[in-house]
């Protein structure tokens, strides 16, 4: 149960990440998604990959609040393809999560496919530093999540990594882009 | 534990960082070129020196935000596309591989991992938008030949080993397909394209048609002719390449010895590197399928008159370029006249 409370946490992280353009909606997204993730990543790979997400996502967050279009954002006006993107995303990878794949840990196979999808698919859609480097950072954290699925004895190597990548894109700002 | 085709690949990608930066231009920066290449060396090896597949996909992700934020003339939404969507796919793809469900599955799998494939090493369907002033560091026609290499051979070492075997006949087959894709589009487009820019980006896309098919032919021949090719493209391609982006402008272009000798290198004609891939790639394709070696000798004539035309882009190589246009058809001569060490070394 709190499994399956977690993946739709990170969904909704994720989600607002997709319908948020200001710098406040893009940090609440990845804190709200890193949460999630968190309490999913202790399940399978125990508590230092816990930390190493919670820790990553709160530094990531942390740093987004630094840059990008100052407020919240969330759902402006034209984002109505967004909002379905997530639904439909999330109903694509409840089916496929819980009726078409077997076995145990289907919050698990939920959270990293549509993290992966939704961030995958905001880079595509953006064109805004702040936002491609926030959508990273969660795309990072769900392949580390990915490779918990189907093994024994996951290591928190892959975690660590990825809360390394998170949290350094968290803090690239537009004015480093533009002076490299 | 390492790949040898991954580790060799490496150590060519730092002999053409090498290059670059010894038969550079005055005017280009060695020092700008030496770190930020060298960045990019040490990407390349962090993506062979991971042990899992997802931390390849982690090293690919930094790998690739780094080279899209050291600057270039595209805007970094375009620059950042190709790494991610790879990323996007090839977690998909594995995630595919490792749940437990319908046949339908793994067929996705291999989808997931092809295209993924695609997109990160730039080949069609997924060729990055190119800027023909962009500088080299920044260039995706440089990662073509960079950090393309080490990544193909990596994801698909571990794809066929994450995959079981009908899907891994799938993924072979897929590749194959595309690999044939490239040769056709990237051959036309070399000879026809107005763009010299575009012409070079071209001739790479097809070069790597020919690694895609040797990748995707199970059969040992097909990896020797994949390994073979990629040393062409690291050590043949990239320093020609090179060479051609700062050769002077010429009113009138003119065909001298020189330019249909490297023609011949770029075209893989004999004695050159080039050659002894497509050797390979035929007598692998004839142990699989014999067809595919029509097919594919068919394919190998659109090198001709792109290459031609790519021969003369270098002009009258002068001084210390000249120089470096004959060390690197020294070389290919030689790896073309003997491959065994570049195959030794790969273990196959």
């Amino acid at each position: 149960m709190v499994d399956a409370v977690a993946a739709f946490v990170a969904w909704l992280g994720a989600s607002v990440v997709v319908l948020a353009d200001g710098r406040r909606g893009l940090a609440l997204g990845a804190a709200i998604s890193v949460a999630g993730m968190a309490v999913l990543a202790l399940d399978a790979a125990g508590p230092e990959a816990a930390a190493s997400v919670a820790l990553g996502g709160v530094v990531a967050a942390a740093g987004r609040l630094r840059s990008g279009r100052g407020g919240w954002h969330i759902m402006p006006a034209g984002s109505t393809p967004r909002l379905v993107l997530c639904i439909a995303a999330a109903l694509l990878a409840l089916w496929i999560a819980a009726a078409l794949t077997t076995g145990p840990a289907a919050p698990l196979r939920f959270t990293a496919m549509v993290v992966i999808g939704l961030s995958g698919a905001r880079v595509l859609g953006a064109d805004e530093p702040p936002i491609l480097f926030t959508a990273i950072g969660l795309l990072a954290l769900a392949i580390a999540l990915a490779a918990g699925i189907g093994q024994i004895a996951p290591t928190p190597w892959p975690f660590l990594a990825a809360a390394v990548i998170a949290g350094l894109a968290g803090w690239i700002s537009p004015r480093t882009v533009a002076a490299a | 534990m390492l790949q040898p085709e991954a580790v060799e690949l490496v150590i060519l990608a730092a002999a053409a960082l090498a290059f670059a930066v010894a038969f550079s231009p005055p005017a280009a920066s060695r020092r700008e070129l030496l770190g930020k290449g060298g960045v990019g060396v040490v990407g390349a090896a962090a993506i062979a020196a991971v042990p899992t597949f997802e931390g390849t996909l982690l090293a690919l992700l930094a790998l690739g935000v780094l080279h899209s934020i050291i600057g270039g003339k595209r805007p970094l939404a375009v620059r950042l596309r190709g790494p991610v969507v790879a990323v996007t796919l090839l977690g998909l793809g594995a995630f595919f591989a490792r749940v437990q469900g319908p046949e339908v599955m793994e067929r996705f799998a291999a989808v997931g991992l092809v295209a993924g494939l695609a997109a990160g090493v730039g080949v069609l369907p997924y060729l990055h938008p190119i800027d023909p002033d962009e500088p080299l560091v920044s260039s995706p026609v440089v990662w073509l030949a960079f950090a393309g290499p080490v990544l193909a051979a990596v994801i698909v070492q571990r794809a066929q080993s994450l995959l079981p075997v009908d899907a891994a006949g799938a993924f072979g087959a897929m590749l194959i397909g595309l690999g044939l894709i490239n040769v056709v589009w990237g051959g036309a487009a070399a000879w026809l394209t107005e763009s010299e820019a575009v012409a070079w980006r071209y001739s790479f896309v097809a070069d790597w048609g020919l690694v895609l098919c040797g990748l995707g032919l199970i059969v040992a021949d097909g990896q020797r002719a994949a390994i073979v090719m990629l040393f062409s493209i690291v050590l043949g391609r990239l320093p020609l390449y090179l060479v051609a982006l700062h050769a002077p402008h010429e009113k009138v272009v003119t065909g001298r010895p020189v330019n249909l000798v490297v023609a011949a290198a770029l075209a893989g004609s004999a004695p050159f590197a080039g050659f002894a891939a497509r050797l390979l790639l035929l007598r692998a394709a004839t142990q699989l399928f014999w067809p595919l070696a029509i097919v594919l000798a068919a394919g190998m004539l659109l090198w001709l008159p792109g290459s031609l035309r790519l021969g003369r882009s270098l002009g009258l190589p002068k001084g210390r370029q000249a120089v470096g246009v004959a060390l690197v058809l020294a070389v290919n001569v030689a790896a073309g006249l003997y491959p065994l060490p570049i195959l030794l070394a790969a273990h196959l």
